[in-house]
């Protein structure tokens, strides 16, 4: 009797799970929840977060959405800016089921997935058409007075918002913005390229403003040394001069006996003339050597 | 009674069959990948319960005819019947044991090929596979894989109650396995039941779980196949069925544990174990224990610990009780009706915009610019100095302009901390990510407003502080609830291509220092040997003037003096002062003196200087 009482209470605890399993389900604040009876929508979203009581598949189903935003981001995709340059762009997106009665009859089986393929279509097309009327420098500008990115962004979202209100997609467009932008590879490299070769100007005007600074440096220095050279030697000159001239003074003395003078002047210049390495040739007729003359062992005989 | 252990393994096969087919529809329906696996378990109940309904049609076929057979001996009571060959007598019986001896055994291994072939096939699908269950159709497969668990349950227990029974040996396999497919319903329910719970990788798994059992069935079958061939053939020795699983009877009659177990224990205790309180205390009240561990486990979800750090939102029926609560111990009523949600405020997150750490390069202990280490991405990013294109003629009117812009590797950390949880749970689905977008938002529009000379030179500090402030208004004006705590400018350099070039830049910087300083030394030198060299020349000037004007004085002087002694005598003096000189003049003159008697004679004299010694014996330098 025991074991069938526990027994009993085990099937009624598991009847009793089965049955709230069955008859009653749960809307979280995140989510908004559609009651379909035999398929059609039976009444408005519910909103509101709580418990709530249905009736078992297959007559009632629940479909619950997360009415949070949800956001995704479309494919880096390559485009024309206004100004014919290939500018590849990706935008992220924030986006809310804003009616979800109107979601689900819209996506097959309130697709979350297939609503964000939808809107990556429609928001690719309308990101193609929004680049397009923009040159490169509403996008990148060194200038951020000129930089439009901000109201590019606005232009997009703008025309994606519409696109979804026209065709009721119960869909709210929260916010958007670039992700990414950049060039396309082949773009890429000759921007790279481009920045090679700018650096090599730098390294180029670095390099030969340094080899002329040297040698303006370099001729300045023997330009001065030069000059301090030349002014030396004028003042040497100079200076010489007027030893000369003080020397000349005492010449006077000289013309007391000019025959001496010279004489002894010349014998000096003689003795100056042999103070380096000579080689002399006389003849028995010079004196001293005329003392040679007649002495009888240096007489050749006939 | 015959007829009915037949009927009830056909019973066994249409149910194992039918609930085969529908297990495997609502699979597809939703997408369960224990499901598959699930699936897999119940066709092959069927194919055994096929195999076990088959051979009780021939063993009743062998009952018939032999009883055919006595009831003919017995009437007509002739030799000649049992002089013929037993084969020629009884063909049913015949086809039986060839039925025994070829086809259950190829029946045997082509069950171990799909078991192991399943679980090994399964394994392999589930890591590739991406798609998950279809939440919408989750609770209605739940239903109903819950009702398949149960008429499973009913039909498998009525069968291996009656397979209990004498002779009934054979319905046992087809009742194991359709009673263990229960379970295995039920096991798929679980799963299903734990992604609507938000519990992702539940189904995959329960998936997992099931492989692994498709797989121990696999080598069970292979060792049963292995002893089959030395396995002692007792003539009349009634032997198990080989296509039956004792995994799947343990599996199904997890009851019969308790028998195996009082035995082993009985023999290993030498008394009777299994006859104690405890023991029978044990067996009889099972299920209220298991019950109890229900509730005890129902109990635990009634109260939730906080550790420090988090703070947790609790929901009553979905809906936020109260503020967030945070680090200790609280009641709560018990799950589904309460639910938390655990997060970390306090933890500094952190991600990185514009770097994908890579592990190779990571370990490198040098970080420079010319050398990638990590998957870096490009940026785009202005460029002050327009740039035009020359056309093909040379000149630049109406040639087409290169894009004002450059490229510009970064490596930006962002780290924040949850300050709202609330907004932080309810107000956006993918939190992290939005994060992570909207501050990739904020870099690249920040470097498409400026020069790539000016941030890669200065203003690195404001350029960051710039950036936090506006990733942070970014993420107040989606409400995200959280805080940015730092932005970082650790790593923004030129792309690994072209920073070698920048590198260059500076090296030719330093060169055209270096020059300049080597013209400079030039000068220095040059100017102070001039100086040198102006300053030795004027005082050789100085030298010589003192020189001249002192020697004229002295030789006016000496003149003066010479002129008395040479009045004296004219001739005598000159004479004398002339050899004086002669012989200080020539002292060290190579002197030649001639005698010319000879007037006819003519001398030759070789005066070239005579090379020394020393200049002969010069030696040449090695290098």
């Amino acid at each position: 009797m025991k074991r069938n009482l526990i027994t009993i209470i085990i099937g009624v605890v598991l009847v009793v799970i089965f049955l709230l399993l069955l008859f009653v389900f749960q809307v979280r604040q995140s989510e908004v929840a559609v009651v379909t009876t035999f398929g059609k929508p039976t009444a408005a979203p519910i909103t509101e977060p709580g418990a709530y009581f249905k009736w078992p598949w297959p007559v009632q189903k629940i479909y619950k959405f997360d009415k949070r935003v949800q956001n995704f981001e479309d494919k880096f995709s390559e485009n024309l800016t206004a100004d014919n340059n290939p500018l590849l762009t990706s935008v992220y997106v924030g986006w809310r089921i804003s009616d979800g009665g109107t979601f689900l009859r819209v996506f097959r089986d309130g697709s979350v997935s297939a609503a964000q393929q939808r809107l990556e279509g429609m928001l690719r097309s309308t990101k193609n058409a929004v680049v397009g009327r923009h040159p490169l420098a509403d996008f990148v500008n060194a200038n951020p007075q000129g930089l439009k990115f901000d109201a590019i962004e606005r232009e997009i979202q703008d025309a994606v918002q519409s696109e979804l209100s026209t065709n009721d997609y119960g869909i709210r467009l929260e916010f958007l913005g670039f992700k990414r932008i950049g060039l396309p590879p082949s773009v890429s490299d000759a921007v790279f390229e481009r920045m090679k070769s700018e650096r090599q100007l730098q390294i180029s005007t670095t390099e030969n403003t340094g080899k002329r600074d040297a040698q303006i440096i370099e001729s300045t220095a023997d330009r001065q040394a030069a000059e301090t050279l030349a002014n030396a030697n004028a003042t040497a000159i100079r200076i010489r001069a007027l030893g000369e001239a003080e020397a000349g003074s005492s010449l006077h003395e000289f013309e007391q006996n000019p025959d001496l003078a010279i004489f002894l002047w010349r014998i000096d210049a003689l003795k100056q003339s042999l103070n380096q390495k000579s080689t002399l040739i006389f003849d028995e007729r010079t004196p001293p050597f005329d003392l040679f003359r007649n002495l009888p062992t240096n007489s050749v005989s006939p | 009674m015959e007829r009915n252990v037949q009927q009830n393994a056909l019973v066994n096969l249409v149910a194992a069959v039918m609930l085969f087919i529908a297990a495997f529809v609502v699979t597809c329906y939703v997408n369960s990948l224990a499901g598959q696996a699930g699936s897999v378990f119940l066709g092959l109940g069927g194919l055994v319960a096929f195999a076990s309904w088959f051979q009780l049609r021939l063993e009743e076929n062998e009952r018939l005819e032999k009883l055919e057979v006595e009831e003919m001996a017995r009437s007509r009571g002739e030799t000649a019947l049992f002089a013929s060959k037993e084969s020629e007598i009884f063909p049913a019986r015949r086809v039986r044991a060839q039925f025994e001896k070829f086809f259950v055994p190829g029946f045997g291994v082509l069950m171990f090929l799909l078991e192991a072939g399943g679980a090994w096939l399964l394994w392999r699908w589930m890591g590739k596979v991406t798609t998950g269950i279809v939440d919408v159709r989750a609770l209605p497969s739940l239903s109903l894989f819950a009702i398949f668990a149960l008429l499973l349950f009913l039909v498998g227990r009525f069968s291996v109650t009656i397979a209990r029974l004498e002779n009934h040996r054979l319905l046992r396999p087809g009742a194991s396995f359709l009673l263990a497919g229960a379970y295995v319903c039920a096991f798929i329910a679980l799963g299903i039941a734990g992604i609507v719970a938000k519990i992702s990788a539940a189904d995959l798994w329960a998936a997992r779980a099931l492989c692994i059992l498709l797989g121990l069935m696999a080598a069970e079958m292979l060792i049963t196949l292995l002893l089959e061939i030395y396995r002692p053939r007792v003539k009349g020795k009634i032997s198990r069925p080989l296509y039956e699983s004792r995994l799947v009877g343990i599996l199904a009659q997890p009851e019969t544990l308790f028998t195996a177990a009082a035995q082993a224990l009985d023999y290993q205790f030498g008394f009777k174990v299994s006859e104690t309180w405890f023991y029978q205390l044990l067996q009889k009240n099972l299920p209220l224990l298991l019950l109890a561990q229900l509730a005890a486990l129902s109990l635990s979800t009634c109260v939730v610990f906080v550790d420090a750090g988090e703070q947790v939102v609790l929901e009553h029926f979905g809906k936020p009780a109260g503020p967030p609560l945070t680090a200790g111990a609280h009641l709560k009523l018990p799950w589904p009706v309460d639910k938390v949600f655990r997060y970390r405020t306090e933890q500094i997150q952190t991600f990185v915009i514009g770097y994908t750490p890579d592990e190779q390069s990571e370990s490198a202990k040098v970080i420079l610019w010319s050398v990638s280490h990590a998957k870096e991405d490009n940026y785009l990013v202005g460029n002050r100095e327009p740039v035009t294109l020359q056309n093909e003629n040379g000149d630049t009117n109406g040639a087409s302009k290169a894009p004002p812009v450059s490229l510009l590797s970064v490596s930006i950390p962002v780290q924040f901390q949850i300050t709202n949880v609330l907004d932080w749970a309810y107000n956006n689905g993918d939190q992290t990510n939005l994060l992570e977008d909207l501050a990739t938002r904020a870099v690249v529009h920040f470097l498409a407003g400026v020069d790539v000379n000016e941030v890669l030179s200065s203003n690195r500090l404001e350029a960051a502080q710039t950036l936090r402030e506006r990733i942070q208004a970014a993420v107040d004006a989606t409400r995200l609830g959280a805080k940015i705590t730092f932005v970082g400018l650790q790593d923004i350099h030129p792309p690994t291509t072209v920073a070698g070039d920048y590198e260059k830049v500076v090296g030719a910087a330093q060169q055209a220092i270096a020059t300049n300083n080597y013209a400079k030394a030039y000068a220095i030198q040059t100017n102070s040997l001039a100086t040198a060299q102006a300053f030795t020349t004027t005082n050789a000037a100085v030298a010589t003037r003192l020189q001249v004007e002192t020697s004229a004085l002295a030789r006016a002087a000496l003149f003066t003096n010479q002129i008395p002694a040479f009045e004296a005598a004219p001739s005598v003096y000159k004479q004398r002062a002339y050899f004086q000189t002669f012989a200080e003049a020539t002292k060290n003159a190579r002197k030649y003196v001639l005698f010319v008697t000879n007037t006819q004679n003519v001398l030759i004299f070789n005066l070239e200087d005579k090379i020394g010694a020393d200049m002969l014996n010069l030696q040449v330098p090695n290098n």
